[in-house]
């Protein structure tokens, strides 16, 4: 479909007995292109080849991608169901024995009835991740409200997404990462790219953004940290932790007081404008800078270079996102595109970087607490009708919406919640204080855990199933840009692994909710499922088919029907989802970060990831090569802060928060604040970062504040308890 | 159509996918060839690959004395033939860039053979073909030239070309950097 100036006609190598499968990589929103070589011999995947005709990456790949496929034959692979019986060993790896799919099954089907019955329905809840299908993503979802009638399901997209859901749904009326495809980004002229440290963790996206900068455009990059892409930013940002809400409406009080306010847009197509511009009046450089510790000069810079751009993008990822105040940091940076009119038109517009593989299909389709498919709502009665005349259920039987994640392991320590079917996701290593929520996994009755490896959470788990990886599936994905995209099978499951689609049919039919599923027996079966109960709502996939998909490199929603080719540029007609078709500009007063600095915790804590990893590092963690170039994390640290305290480059020292403690190797560097440090969080059991993260929740998306708490450093690393 | 591996310094994000590319080509005995260094790692992030530049008069194969390293037609310097390489490593002193690799089990030396059955048909090399950032790319002789009008190079030679180094060399590095020169569009 889209042939731009990267694209190349290149024939890939073919090695003898083997060919090679279509698809993408397992691991971030990119979604990257790439072939899977298979041994025609074996059927078994042994490689990787470059896929050279997919749009997006053209061919390229990151350290990541290059290796995924030694996931799926990899020696750590779970091959059969695994029961431990002894509870008292809870927390370890110790006690797992290997069992049959039948006594798995019937153990897990025992205990959900023994505690629904003594407890009710919502005693048990369903913990799920966004690194999977929409087919999953959506089933997932069914299974908990049909099989379990249960309200207590939410997913891992409430420490990942949830706040740029809630920001765009509030500033747009709808919910898409982004307003134009990827293939745009290189032809624009000033890329605004706040929170987001896009060359560790969207590297296929750097080309474009090089490119943008060859082209003679800029690159204006807010980061606490001077990260790889923000070392060559034309302005680089580097405000504290925690005040990006200051920072994008000080760049919207002069890009108002500058003349860049686009006002026939602004009329036609946004209200409150009135409001936001009495509200940022306060913030002038110099208050903006108090706050942010950012230079006047540079925030000046950076609304000039933003105003008199023709074409600008803003961007932005977890680091505005996890905090307490995510959803407005959202609005806010989009503020800026809506009051310049820099949207609905190619080469302009906001996105965010979506950081799992399915982040933006796998909110969409009810998965999250009160979301039904098609991004339709249970608290819409209208809505809730729809998917139960669908599924075949009463609405009466519809279970209202739950909690979210973090507010789940909060029900599961008041005993509320019991039981837990946890499957794509590794909330001991990627929960925020990760005390408490290991606690809560360990005190639960009874818990399942589906994954292909044995993941830190799996740990706590009394049944483990053994999923299979994205390779040995088929299935939809939705990546960054909001292109439905087609993941192909390119091995039998490896042992007894099953895919999870199959693992909630097999279990729905054990719990006696057969009816509703046992019509599903394969992949295909799932996919038209999921695409008829997505029509009519906004998310509408009924006509993305896989057919369409292949032909059109992809099919970006909203796409209504057979006819419908999908919609790359979203709001070219200058129509937003609200009911009177206009956009919001967002009056966002500012709020500091829920824990500051004080004497006994003075310096400012975040975190976030390095390109050799993926989340929890469950996955990356036991690929060689990723681990030989990142075996363990480090903590990161202004030589002059370190000098402060005496310490030195590859030391240890003792981290510390009012949550939790662990021990760093220390890496001096210069390029961070002097009053940040810094620690990756891909690292489980006493190594995690997340030991001391807040978990202070955002008010609209729920989400964490990972990004910025009050931490301290002790010298000696002595163990407190 | 000649290709050849350019090199613009100034992309690199030190991701180091080029090294996790170098084992995958199906032909190296998933060991990689070259190197990515952290420039002042104590200071910032900057990174640069270091990959062999197959010269054209180099080094390493006029220090053989068993006449183990041949150039291939491409220019491409290829790795030691394992019947002829006497495990001297001549070459690895005798490079300036450090890039032949010694295996002592095998007694062998091993080095970047520029993915010679994939760039012998036109294929890119597998660094450059994943390379995220452009910092390695696959170019044709009149997009090497384009690249050279644009940039000011020093007395018109890019920089590897040098007379103290080893001359002309098959891979072409773009230093300082890519941004040098480039008029802003506003």
């Amino acid at each position: 479909m889209q042939r731009d100036k990267f694209f190349r006609e290149i024939e890939n190598l073919q090695h003898p007995n083997e060919t090679l499968v279509k698809t993408h990589c397992s691991y971030c929103g990119m979604q990257c292109g790439m072939n899977l070589r298979v041994d025609t011999r074996t059927n078994k995947i042994i490689g990787v080849e470059p896929r050279y005709d997919w749009p997006v990456n053209v061919g390229k790949m990151c350290p990541k991608g290059v290796t995924a496929y030694q996931q799926t034959n990899h020696d750590d692979r779970i091959l059969k169901p695994l029961i431990r019986d002894d509870k008292s060993l809870k927390g370890t790896i110790k006690g797992f024995r290997e069992a049959s799919w039948d006594e798995a099954y019937d153990l897990i089907a025992k205990n959900f009835q023994k505690l629904q019955q003594a407890y009710g329905k919502d005693s048990l809840s369903v913990f799920s991740g966004v690194s999977m299908t929409n087919e999953k993503c959506y089933l997932t979802g069914k299974f908990a409200r049909v099989a379990l009638g249960t309200r207590y399901i939410d997913y891992n997209g409430r420490f990942c997404m949830s706040s740029a859901a809630g920001g765009f749904l509030r500033s747009f009326g709808v919910d898409r990462g982004s307003t134009l495809p990827w293939t745009d980004l290189h032809e624009t002229d000033c890329l605004f790219i706040a929170g987001s440290n896009t060359a560790e963790c969207h590297p296929t996206s750097m080309f474009r953004v090089w490119h943008v900068q060859e082209r003679g455009g800029y690159l204006i990059v807010a980061d606490p940290r001077e990260t790889p892409i923000a070392r060559r930013a034309d302005v680089h940002l580097d405000l504290r932790p925690g005040t990006d809400l200051a920072l994008a409406n000080g760049i919207l009080n002069l890009l108002i007081e500058n003349g860049h306010v686009d006002e026939q847009f602004v009329n036609n197509h946004t209200n409150g404008f009135e409001e936001t511009k009495e509200l940022v009046k306060q913030f002038t450089p110099e208050y903006t800078s108090e706050i942010t510790g950012v230079l006047p000069e540079k925030i000046i810079r950076a609304a000039e270079i933003y105003g008199k751009a023709p074409n600008a993008v803003v961007m932005f990822a977890r680091g505005i996102e996890q905090q307490h105040k995510g959803v407005d940091n959202v609005s806010a940076y989009t503020n800026m595109a809506l009051i310049t009119g820099k949207i609905g038109r190619p080469k302009s517009g906001v996105a965010t970087f979506t950081g799992q593989g399915n982040g933006q299909g796998g909110r969409e389709h009810g998965q999250k607490s009160d979301l039904l498919p098609g991004y339709r709502k249970l608290t819409n009665p209208q809505h809730v009708k729809e998917v139960s005349e669908f599924w075949g259920i009463t609405p009466e039987e519809m279970p209202e919406p739950g909690v979210s994640a973090y507010e789940m392991f909060e029900l599961m320590d008041q005993k509320v919640i019991r039981g837990l079917y946890l499957l794509c996701s590794n909330p001991a290593v990627s929960a925020p204080n990760s005390n408490f929520v290991r606690k809560a996994l360990k005190d639960l009755d009874f818990m399942v855990c589906s994954d292909f490896y044995l993941s830190e959470s799996a740990e706590f788990a009394d049944v483990i199933l053994p999923a299979v990886t994205w390779s040995e599936d088929e299935g939809t994905v939705t990546n960054l840009e909001g292109r439905i995209i087609k993941i192909n099978k390119a091995q039998e499951p490896l042992g007894e692994s099953k895919p999870d689609w199959q693992i909630q049919v097999e279990l729905a039919e054990r719990l006696g909710r057969g009816k509703y599923f046992s019509h599903l027996k394969t992949a295909v079966d799932v996919a038209d499922e999921f695409r008829a109960a997505t029509k009519g709502g906004y998310a509408d996939y009924s006509g993305a088919t896989w057919d369409k998909i292949e032909k059109q490199d992809g099919v970006f929603w909203p796409c209504k029907s057979e006819e419908d080719e999908g919609t790359p540029h979203m709001f070219l007609d200058k129509k937003f989802y609200h009911p009177d078709g206009k956009a919001k500009i967002c009056a966002l007063p500012y709020r500091p970060p829920a824990e500051e600095p004080d004497e006994e915790y003075p310096l400012r804590l975040t975190t976030g990831r390095v390109v050799y990893h993926y989340l929890s590092g469950n996955q990356t963690r036991r690929i060689q090569f990723l681990r030989d170039m990142c075996p363990e994390p480090y903590i990161e640290i202004h030589p002059e802060t370190a000098a402060k305290y005496d310490i030195k480059h590859e030391e240890l020292v003792r981290l510390y928060t009012r949550r939790g403690e662990a021990i760093y190797k220390v890496k001096i560097i210069e390029a961070i604040r002097k009053d940040t440090v810094f620690v990756p969080y891909h690292f489980g059991h006493d190594q995690s970062i997340n030991l001391l993260t807040n978990p202070a929740l955002d008010p609209i998306s729920r989400m964490p504040e990972f990004k910025a708490c009050a931490a301290q450093i002790d010298k000696s690393i002595k163990k407190v308890h | 159509m000649k290709k050849r591996l350019y090199i613009e310094l100034e992309n690199c994000i030190g991701c180091r996918s080029c090294l996790a590319a170098c084992t995958q080509c199906g032909g190296h005995e998933e060991r990689n060839r070259n190197y990515v260094y952290d420039v002042n790692p104590l200071v910032n992030r900057q990174t640069m690959p270091l990959m062999c530049l197959h010269c054209v008069n180099p080094a390493c194969a006029r220090s053989c004395p068993a006449q183990a390293i041949q150039i291939h037609e491409t220019g491409a310097v290829l790795s030691a033939l394992v019947e002829k390489c006497i495990g001297c490593q001549n070459c690895t002193i005798a490079c300036p860039y450090g890039i032949p690799k010694f295996d002592t089990e095998q007694n062998l030396m091993y080095k970047c053979d520029l993915c010679i059955d994939r760039t012998k048909d036109g294929i890119p090399p597998m660094c450059a073909s994943v390379c995220p950032t452009n910092t390695l790319q696959w170019l044709t002789e009149e997009e090497i030239e384009a690249k050279q009008q644009q940039f000011n190079l020093d007395n018109g030679k890019w920089v590897t070309s040098m007379q103290y180094l080893e001359n002309e060399t098959n891979v072409k590095v773009n230093l300082p950097g890519i941004l040098q020169g480039v008029t802003k569009l506003f």
